[in-house]
């Protein structure tokens, strides 16, 4: 598995020309594969009832140990909704990216006074949220969703699709998920192969191709295989692209494992709430 | 360019210009530059893979120590960076203060301000939110309103890696406006500062100009800064030698940096 470019500020053509090419002659996640890793992660996490993510970060950076559980901001929240202002704007269905971000932020309000969403629901914090907060959000989502439109200048002929739903797969038997974080599509031409992109916030780390075929593999086990994924790091004007063939799939799926090894071994050290509870 | 008053100086006016005069992006001068820092570097530095990363920042750039016993400036300056945002959403706050807290504590970022802010007795709180008020006052004369087609963009961030790594170029800005990706340049970015405007405000905004330039592949039209202390600007031109003298303080920097 190999990183096949670097780009550093890419322009559309190149970042659409190089995202979306490269051989694919058969199905790089096969069935065997497939239910290898299904049963490896069974045998890591099976017993354990709780529920467990594995994403690309945690292949990156190890399971995760957060000292907080998680709670709603503004910076949580930018990419849900720029998700999908990115794609309102993309589409012309709202003039601008400020007036989307409003426009979804209402939505979401409005879901959650009529009572439509779910306990801890990004709308039922918007609908506490005082206005100033939710003024926040709609300037975080918009600048968010404008990195993502500048750096893929979607157009209307349907080669580049933004705020396009994250990949996730149940393992089934068990309660693992694991999710492939996506943020554009890019396919040239219909019948073309399938790229995918997406983006992170400051500078690829040294594990950053890692992080791709993870997401690869995800999408692939969702049904949405591509042929090579792009990781894009717009702070730093960075762009990587990987194959995404045998070897990254093996390779993708070794390091799931590997997570849900680390997750289901006990730990030497306590996280910070551990140790506060004991 | 030197600052001037409020009174003289319409901040957006100035930004936006003549459109048909724009300059031309040089699609070619990002590249040169990139390659300009990097022999520099080398230059510098050496073959130092295994040197620990130099970080640039507009403080290093300038050679200037870093400021102690300032929080409640820190404070002020990150209460006015959320009123610029609420008023790039549209919001007229009606509490400047109060909303700029909420926004605070809603981001979800500088836990340490928050609670700094929290800890904070009753009247260094209310002299703080006279201070807020004062600035804010001269936000909204400043920069009375965004049109969302300007495609405003707050907190934009940079990390630009170069020699391998070894150096990274970082810096923020607090509003960007205008979309990049045509012929003509027409992205400008301001700064925004509660203290007052001073000699380092030149290099801070060409150094701003440059990473841009690194960042997206086209050089930005304006860099601007405004002082919420009296509401003055300055509005620079980015040009060909601006670009130029930021390249000359970044090698600067990283040489006294490495030689520390």
């Amino acid at each position: 598995m190999t990183v096949v470019e670097r780009l550093c500020a890419p322009t559309r053509d190149v970042l659409l020309a190089r995202g979306s090419s490269g051989p694919r002659d058969h199905d790089i996640v096969s069935a065997r594969l497939a239910s290898q890793l299904a049963a490896r992660l069974t045998d890591s996490l099976g017993a354990d009832r709780r529920r467990h993510r594995l994403d690309a970060f945690a292949a990156e950076l190890g399971p995760a140990r957060f000292d907080a559980p998680f709670a709603w901001s503004a910076r949580a929240a930018r990419r849900p909704i720029g998700s999908s202002v990115a794609h309102d704007v993309a589409e012309g269905a709202m003039p601008d990216a400020l007036s989307a971000a409003a426009s979804e932020i209402e939505r979401l309000c409005d879901r959650a006074q009529r009572g439509l969403t779910r306990r801890g629901a990004l709308g039922g914090w918007l609908a506490d949220a005082p206005r100033a907060a939710r003024a926040l959000c709609a300037v975080e989502a918009s600048t968010w969703a404008e990195r993502l439109l500048r750096l893929v200048e979607p157009t209307h002929d349907g080669s580049i699709a933004v705020g396009i739903a994250d990949a996730w797969f149940d393992v089934p038997g068990t309660t693992i998920t694991l999710q492939g974080r996506l943020d554009a599509a890019l396919r040239p031409a219909a019948g073309a192969h399938l790229g995918l992109l997406r983006v992170r916030d400051g500078l690829p780390g040294a594990r950053a191709a890692d992080g791709l075929v993870v997401d690869a593999l995800v999408a692939a086990l969702a049904g949405r295989c591509p042929t090579r994924m792009v990781g894009a790091w717009p702070d730093a004007g960075l762009c990587l692209v990987v194959d995404f063939d045998d070897d990254a799939a093996r390779r993708a799926a070794r390091l799931l494992l590997a997570c849900a090894d680390a997750l289901a071994a006990p730990s030497a050290a306590p996280s910070p709430l551990e140790a506060m509870a004991a | 360019m030197t600052p001037a008053t409020p009174a003289a100086t319409d901040l957006l006016g100035a930004l936006r210009g003549t459109p048909a005069l724009r300059p031309h992006v040089d699609r070619g001068l990002a590249g040169g530059l990139r390659a300009w820092l990097e022999d520099g570097l080398f230059e510098r530095l050496g073959a130092r893979a295994a040197a620990p990363i130099v970080r640039v920042t507009p403080r290093l750039l300038l050679d200037d120590p870093p400021v102690t016993g300032a929080a409640t400036a820190r404070l002020r300056g990150a209460l006015l960076v959320q009123l610029l945002r609420l008023r790039v959403a549209g919001l007229e706050p009606a509490s400047p203060f109060e909303d700029a807290v909420a926004a605070l504590g809603a981001s979800g970022r500088d836990a340490e301000l928050v609670a700094l802010l929290c800890d904070l007795d009753s009247d260094d709180r209310s002299r703080l939110a006279a201070e807020v008020a004062a600035h804010h006052t001269v936000l909204a004369t400043s920069l009375p309103s965004l049109p969302a087609r300007w495609s405003p963009r707050c907190g934009v961030r940079y990390a630009i890696p170069l020699a391998g790594g070894a150096v990274v170029l970082r810096g923020d800005v607090d509003l960007a406006l205008g979309a990049s990706g045509g012929s003509r340049a027409c992205v400008c970015l301001v700064d925004l500062t509660t203290s007052t405007l001073g000699s380092a405000s030149d290099a801070t905004l060409a150094y701003l100009a440059l990473l841009e330039t690194l960042r997206t592949g086209e050089q930005p039209l304006r860099v601007a800064a405004l002082s919420t202390a009296d509401g003055a600007t300055v509005v620079r031109e980015v040009t060909s030698e601006l670009l130029a003298d930021a390249v000359e303080l970044v090698l600067e920097a990283v040489a006294r940096s490495a030689a520390a």
